[in-house]
């Protein structure tokens, strides 16, 4: 057993804030959880590049794909990081660095990996890609999609609709899961992922505001868009095997980067306890108060400890059939705990709008407690997660 | 970092499981009540001869000179057993500070004593309160010519019908902070003026109010310094809330195993209810909590293990395991339906052992200030 972190840990961690200092604007705090992504894309996109030529951005890519070699453990200190500074620009459009990258590595063609990882890799716009999976049928049970994929000389032609699309109004490519095959003996046979041009004609955008009005998903219709036949990745028909890698990648990736966002919450409510006067005392002199943060802390520490312990099976060989999913319900449950818990220490304050002059901690609670509903239904909603740990991590009988 | 166990961890595991599991099946829990002393001391000689007492002991004194971290290995082990008996009282509580801090003459009298399982200790130290806050020290220990005279009472007091010698704390002069005189004295069970009456919990242990009127001890039975006996009891406060933590898990780890068992042969419905989401999500929950505790723990051991305890990962693992031990009990029991609320059934005899598990070594509370302390409040 170890729980140390490494000198080279260490160092990242010290040239991360470094550079969180140095390249964000003082006071920067980020209310990201109900606005999905950074508010201001150009500003995302500056952040993207900087990150890149820190050699950051894909940090734990093969060297030949732009990335060097970085353990997960590493990687992991990383998202920590990004997460507790509130660093933009980090993802690519949410998936680029962390699903569609890496699924290029283990199961694209050699075309598709120098055509797109570059473009991830150097933080550049054109290396932006959005994720359509939902559909208005296809949620939890998602291997019930219905968007259909039909060859068509070298060519798919594409018609169907996606919904809850994040950063499909930004992105430059999809990964996209739709259906090649509609009379597979079972709804995940006959799936694949083709890669589309988000320029390609056919293919309309259109914005969901979520219920705090703020834009980061959509809606995407496919009306007989044409893609190469050379943009499927994988084997065509089997791609659901592909998604479920994808989605590891998804759900792992969530929780270093809550676990730093939310530590950093945490800091900031223990200073905020520390000066604020309630009836009479300060805020931390309240026993509820102190319970409260205490088990936050206690908490987040959990969350951490699983991070590192998933990276370090995976780095072992791995492969984790029940953590990514247990990852996520923690997650979400530190998400959901931190914004209560906040909103209760601010008390009548918590309802002000988080970029109104009357915020506290520049509105990162209100947007923490707007957003994590939303957070907590993207990947897998809890009782799909307890349901995949219940099958997978305890060997119950298949619940759905 | 690491996640793994070495492969003597590993044995170890294996080797404490496979004779715990043969020499202190559940029957035997439940039959640890009819002994006087409240386990079979068969039992108890059994596993000194596999050196469990002197586990974490230097050769010297007749131990095995192992790391912390096997220690919490053999305990988890222990708790998952629910082995009845006065081994965290004795090893927890008393071994590992005599270890410390005591003089080479004192380490010598007592600590071969212990490896060999001939000497039972155990600590005293809450008084009414229960608490195991400086301030809830108030025995007088008070020196007079060459000898502290100890008068009061202490509550709570494990195993105190069977040890040979206990670890008390007294005040010997009122400090300006609550932490500052008070001193810890090695004391001889059946000193003149002690008394014990038993206090009887809902647990199965054993746990005694232990009176002091006039008792007399010479002052070389001082553990450490004099006056400076806090560092010592949060010394003791530490390692063994991470080995009370250590129980817990591996009890968790059972109840878990156990209930996960039962979900799949109970047919209601014309199916296992371990096939309803309303099963399933209660299970996935505890395998949660249950990995919470192992991670919290590890974590703690680790940084005893490499000699710099962090209170915070301490305090973290063991208000966590506080917690998650009584939510799993708590979910196990209601799972299993009526039978888990019968005398026969298992779950029974680890949700009962809860509540000595959570008081002992710092309730959640007093662990969750420590924690809030390390966030600067």
């Amino acid at each position: 057993m170890d729980f140390g972190l490494s000198r080279r840990d260490l160092a990242l961690k010290e040239e991360i804030r470094e550079f969180a200092r140095a390249e964000l604007p003082s006071g920067w705090r980020r209310s990201t959880l109900i606005d999905g992504e950074c508010r201001d894309f150009e500003f995302e996109m500056d952040m993207s590049g900087k990150l890149a030529r820190r050699g950051w951005l894909v940090m734990s890519w093969p060297e030949e794909y732009g990335g060097r070699g970085a353990s997960l453990q590493e990687q992991t200190v990383y998202e920590m990081e990004i997460g507790y500074w509130g660093i933009p620009g980090a993802w690519m459009g949410i998936s680029g660095t962390q699903w569609v990258g890496p699924c290029l590595i283990m199961f694209g063609t050699r075309e598709q990996r120098e055509k797109y990882l570059p473009l991830i890799a150097a933080g550049d716009r054109d290396g932006v890609w959005c994720t359509c999976y939902s559909e208005p049928n296809a949620g939890s049970d998602f291997a019930n999609l219905q968007t259909r994929a039909v060859k068509d000389g070298d060519d798919y032609v594409v018609n169907g609709q996606k919904v809850w699309t994040s950063a499909a109004h930004r992105a430059r490519w999809c990964w996209l899961a739709a259906r090649t095959d509609a009379g597979g003996a079972k709804k995940h046979h006959g799936i694949s992922i083709l890669i589309v041009d988000m320029r390609s004609p056919g293919v309309t955008v259109s914005p969901i505001l979520n219920y705090y009005g703020r834009h980061h998903f959509n809606e995407v219709f496919f009306d007989n868009v044409r893609v190469p036949a050379s943009n499927l990745v994988g084997e065509e028909n089997k791609g659901w095997y592909l998604l479920m890698q994808a989605l590891a990648f998804e759900r792992r990736s969530t929780a270093p980067t809550t676990y730093g966002h939310f530590r950093s919450l945490l800091e900031a409510l223990a200073e905020y306890a520390a000066h604020t006067q309630y009836e009479g005392q300060l805020l931390s002199r309240n026993s509820a108060v102190r319970a409260g943060l205490a088990d936050l802390a206690i908490d987040l520490e959990v969350l951490k400890l699983f991070a590192f312990q998933m990276a370090w099976r995976i780095s072992q060989g791995q492969i984790p059939v029940y953590e990514s999913s247990r990852n996520k319900v923690m997650s979400d449950d530190v998400m959901r705990r931190v914004a209560i818990t906040g909103a209760d220490l601010l008390g009548i304050y918590s309802q002000v709008d988080p970029d109104s002059y009357w915020a506290q901690l520049n509105g990162t609670i209100q947007g923490a407690y707007l957003g994590f509903p939303g957070q907590a239904i993207a990947a897998g909603t809890a009782e799909i997660e307890k349901s995949i740990i219940a099958r997978f991590g305890l060997g119950l009988p298949r619940s759905y | 970092m690491d996640f793994s166990f070495t492969e003597e961890q590993d044995m170890l595991r294996s080797l404490a499981r496979e004779f715990l599991t043969n020499e202190c099946p559940s029957s035997s829990v439940r039959e640890a009540d009819e002994y006087e002393e409240g386990y079979d001391p068969r039992l108890w000689r059994r596993m000194a001869e596999l050196g469990w007492m002197g586990l974490v002991l230097p050769e010297e004194y007749g131990g095995m000179n192992a790391g912390f971290m096997d220690l919490v290995v053999l305990m988890e082990e222990m708790g998952r057993s629910m082995v009845p008996g006065p081994f965290f009282s004795t090893v927890a509580l008393c071994a590992l500070p005599i270890l410390e801090y005591g003089r080479s003459e004192q380490k010598a009298e007592f600590l071969p004593e212990i490896a060999r399982g001939e000497e039972i200790w155990t600590m005293a130290l809450a008084e009414s309160s229960g608490g195991w806050r400086a301030s809830e020290v108030c025995l007088h220990a008070e020196l007079r010519d060459t000898h502290y005279v100890l008068q009061g009472h202490k509550l709570f007091v494990t195993d105190a019908h069977v040890a040979d010698h206990l670890l008390v704390a007294g005040r010997a002069a009122d400090g300006e902070e609550p932490e500052h005189g008070i001193t810890l004295l090695l004391v001889d069970a059946g000193t003149p003026g002690m008394e014990i009456e038993p206090i009887r919990t809902i647990g199965g242990d054993r746990q005694f109010r232990v009176s002091f009127r006039g008792v007399t001890i010479p002052q070389d039975r001082v553990l450490g310094m004099a006056g400076n006996g806090w560092d010592i009891i949060d010394f003791i406060l530490q390692r063994a809330a991470v080995l009370k933590s250590a129980e817990i898990s591996g009890a968790c780890q059972a109840v878990l195993d156990m209930t996960c068992a039962y979900a799949k042969e109970r047919i209601q419905f014309d199916r296992p209810i371990g096939s309803f989401q309303a099963i399933q999500h209660k299970l996935a929950d505890m395998m949660i909590d249950v990995d919470a505790v192992r991670y919290l723990l590890y974590q703690a051991a680790w940084g005893i293990n490499v000699g710099s305890p962090a209170s915070l990962q301490i305090s973290a693992a063991k208000a966590r395991a506080n917690e998650a031990y009584q939510r799993i009990c708590i979910e196990a029991v209601t799972t299993h339906g009526a039978i888990g609320y019968t005398r026969d059934h298992d779950i029974g005899l680890y949700y009962r052992r809860v509540k000595a598990a959570q008081f002992a070594a710092g309730h959640t509370d007093l662990h969750r200030e420590v924690v809030v302390g390390e966030l600067g409040l």
